[in-house]
């Protein structure tokens, strides 16, 4: 967008680089399968996309959209449709794009010019939606399929128990692992009837062996980042999570992070960082502006690296029997959410994730995170169409205050660019880390 | 009209400080007091384990800055509201507190608030939003861990016998004040909408058995007044809570009658008896999650989960609905373009108010109002 404020984030890793032209291969042989009228799924995260592979589907993200619909700054014009049909400006602006996407598609027949991806979100055959993190995300599903889809919803329903609840007690975590365990037979036979296939245990099993050691891969480079100075930025960071939506369960998958972790563990043997003198070591919560990632690099320019982000974080917990792999999915999401909940749930959403990723930070993991991370500061983006990842800002400021690591929140949204006002941003930041400059108790500082 | 558009004014006319509230239900009643908010933690299983459940309310138009401290401001400001009441200490004469998870807001109010501020007792009850069948066995199995939780807060055992007495006390108020709403029905000026809620909030904070006895007496108030029977709109109001009669009495004072309604303190609270079922928790579950119609809850896309909303429209005979979102409301921001369209599809009039939960600017929303009912 010529004149605009925005821009787009350059990557560190040569292998973040390369995904520009590996997802495309991956698009259009999507493409392809929906010119010969396969059925297609869309689908919210926190559905396993492991069981989309089992069963061969085709599937579209529309939270995945939106981001993409964001970094090409064409989300704007589908959130203002959206917003003159009725859905208020406070709703989740992935919502708001998909909805004025949807009417738009609806209208013309086929997507409009200025959808992203190729061919746009096709039309779909059914909804697979979900209750993990918000209600957001079920609510819309129940929209689209009343406004402008008429096909079948099921929504999973992922319930955690709440912070001052003892997941350990066998009898709470019965209640709870009965729940997704029924949920996800459920999801299941959903699947099967939608799709007139009967899942195959055995190639689950396969896949959720390539898809864990995909992830186990992930895992290890994300800890990686531990290392002074820091070998990969934000920018790969949150462009690496989208093989794990599109690719999971695939070898291409296991090869893309197995390049990845190679590339930063030489990175770290060469002692090579992504900026030329790390001043600050910080960790961001929150999504990320998808429309002006760039502004990562506007920190690094200032000597400001994030080692951590929040979200996103498939955290280093997933390692699960994958003989019976139906139960191997429900402990995986039990063991992630109750590994959350034991740091300190208090201002946490619904934490029970089916998915491979999508972590947040409990309150007594910062202690750990800011000692073996070296970190001297966070950054935490409150979107304003998100409370479901931003609630929880302010008190993770105040338990941060109370570790002497200071801590900026700032205003804006992950996916509509005019609530961004680049001036006063940049400003805050750049005043934050002079505050940090100053702040001689930092861990980076100590001597 | 600037007098009566001034919700100040209403507010303080009707709200009770809570502390002393508390208070005075304690000293009197020798019993806990326990705060609960939304509706699918019962709270006659509260009040059959010996203590007295207080619905949690908040002030509409306080200053919500108290809040700042532990919440982002872009979030539901009722729940703000209710947390800046905490943070002042408004409700630090609570035995307990219990939260139902309705909304997301909520179930983050929680955690923050038992975080910073914790009771001797509290419990935050977890509610499926999909009303499947293995939902529905959730939420059963819910209020066993709840009622478990209450016996050993108060060391008073549940039987069924006992949490059966506690219905059919609830029932009967259930049924008074379904005789209230007829009463108003048939003469809209004999019981309006706004005394009503005000009776309604007033049994929030009261035993049953109290909230019993006000009720008896308003339903004899109301049913031999002798009014006019002047020919007033008559409005149905959807969406957000209302805890607060500003509004109704706006719509009142705009010349309209509030004569139903589709929110938690109303109707979705009383319209129904709770079913005396052998099993008391197959009742309490069917009442509490199956039918209560909150939109936090998935009905499955269509718009057939609002046939109950057009029958009551026709049953009460509304000439327009006027509806209610408190910013960040999710769940009823959501459901507003369908119902929107399906109301003008059937020719039935409808008004959006978005409010900070302040019913603040009040001129412009009364002049909204007017302009809707003298458009009706």
């Amino acid at each position: 967008m010529s004149g605009s404020e925005m821009s787009r984030g350059r990557r560190h890793l040569e292998t973040t680089r390369k995904m520009k032209d590996m997802l495309p291969r991956f698009f259009m042989r999507m493409l392809e399968r929906r010119f010969n009228n396969e059925p297609l799924a869309w689908c919210m995260v926190g559905v396993p996309p492991e069981l989309l592979k089992a069963f061969d589907l085709l599937f579209e993200w529309p939270e995945n959209f939106g981001t993409m619909c964001a970094s090409r700054l064409v989300a704007p014009k589908f959130i203002e449709v959206a917003n003159n049909d009725g859905y208020s400006s406070e709703l989740c602006s992935y919502v708001t794009n998909t909805m004025g996407y949807c009417k738009l598609f609806r209208e013309r027949g086929e997507a409009p010019p200025e959808s992203p991806l190729p061919g746009g979100m096709g039309t779909p055959s059914f909804l697979l939606g979900s209750g993990f993190i918000c209600e957001p995300r079920w609510k819309w599903f129940q929209s689209v399929a009343t406004r402008f889809f008429n096909v079948p919803v099921y929504s999973s329903d992922p319930l955690a128990p709440p912070w001052d609840t003892d997941p350990h007690d066998p009898r709470i975590e019965d209640h709870y692992l009965t729940l997704l365990r029924e949920d996800l037979a459920g999801q299941i036979e959903f699947l099967e009837q939608q799709t007139g296939k009967k899942l195959d245990l055995d190639l689950l099993r396969e896949i959720l062996t390539l898809s864990h050691k995909a992830l186990a891969y992930w895992r290890d480079t994300l800890a990686l980042r531990r290392t002074v100075p820091t070998p990969m930025g934000s920018t790969d960071y949150f462009h690496a999570i989208i093989p794990q939506m599109y690719l999971v369960g695939d070898q291409e998958a296991v090869d893309f992070y197995r390049e990845m972790y190679e590339e930063v563990r030489d990175r770290v043997d060469r002692g090579i960082g992504i900026v030329d003198e790390e001043k600050h070591r910080l960790i961001w919560f929150g999504l990320p502006p998808w429309f002006n990632m760039g502004i990562f690099n506007y920190l690094e320019s200032l000597g400001a690296v994030f080692a951590y982000e929040s979200t996103y974080n498939v955290g280093d917990y997933f390692e699960v029997d994958l003989s019976d792999p139906l139960e191997a999915l429900v402990r995986r999401t039990w063991q992630r959410a109750i590994k959350m909940h034991d740091y300190g749930a208090e201002a946490m959403p619904e934490l029970c994730n089916p998915a491979v990723f999508g972590g947040f930070a409990g309150s007594n993991l910062l202690n750990e995170l800011i000692a073996d991370y070296s970190l001297n500061g966070a950054v935490m983006h409150l979107t304003r169409s998100c409370r479901a990842v931003s609630f929880g800002e302010v008190h993770t400021k105040n338990r941060l205050a109370k570790q002497g690591v200071p801590s900026l929140i700032f205003e804006s949204d992950m996916t509509d660019p005019r609530l961004w006002s680049d001036a006063q941003i940049k400003n805050r930041l750049q005043a934050f880390l002079e505050t940090l400059d100053r702040n001689k108790g930092g861990r980076l500082y100590e001597e | 009209m600037k007098n009566s558009a001034d919700p100040g004014r209403y507010i303080r006319k009707v709200k009770m400080d809570g502390q002393e509230n508390i208070s005075a239900l304690k000293n009197k009643a020798k019993k806990p007091v326990i705060g609960y908010l939304c509706c699918f933690a019962p709270p006659e299983l509260i009040s059959a384990a010996g203590a007295i459940p207080y619905r949690i309310s908040g002030k509409a138009g306080d200053d919500n800055s108290a809040a700042d401290a532990y919440l982002e401001p872009y979030g539901c400001s009722y729940v703000r509201n209710i947390m800046a009441r905490a943070a002042k200490g408004e409700y630090k004469g609570l035995d307990g507190l219990v939260i139902s998870h309705s909304c997301d807001m909520v179930q983050r109010l929680y955690g923050i608030w038992t975080y910073y501020h914790p009771f001797p007792y509290s419990y935050l009850f977890n509610v499926p939003h999909q009303t499947t069948p293995w939902a529905r066995r959730f939420f059963k199995r819910e209020l066993h861990f709840f009622r478990e939780s209450l016996e050993e807060f108060t060391g008073c055992r549940v039987s069924d016998d006992r949490l059966k007495e506690e219905i059919y006390l609830y029932n009967t108020n259930r049924q008074l004040v379904r005789d209230i709403y007829q009463i108003r029905s048939d003469d809209p000026d004999r019981a309006k909408g706004s005394e009503i809620l005000e009776i309604l909030l007033a049994g929030g904070n009261l035993p049953a058995d109290s909230f019993k006895k006000l009720l008896n007496e308003k339903k004899v108030l109301f049913a031999g007044r002798s009014t006019a029977r002047t020919k007033k709109k008559r409005i149905l109001v959807w969406g957000s809570l209302i805890d607060d009669p500003v509004l109704f009495k706006m719509i009142e004072n705009s010349g309209g009658s509030v004569v139903a309604d589709d929110t938690c303190i109303g109707f979705r609270t009383w319209e129904n008896d709770l079913p005396i079922t052998a099993d008391p928790y197959e009742g309490l579950t069917d009442h509490y999650f199956i039918n209560f119609l909150c939109p936090r809850t998935d009905r499955g896309p269509g718009l057939q989960k609002y046939d109950y909303l057009l029958e009551r429209i026709k049953k009460y005979q509304v000439d327009g609905v006027v509806g209610y979102c408190i910013s960040f409301c999710d769940p009823h921001k959501f459901d507003y373009p369908d119902l929107r369209d399906l109301l003008k599809e059937k020719e039935i009039p409808m008004l959006l108010i978005d409010d900070n939960y302040s019913f603040e600017p009040a001129e412009a929303i009364q002049t909204r109002l007017q302009a809707f009912l003298e458009m009706i």
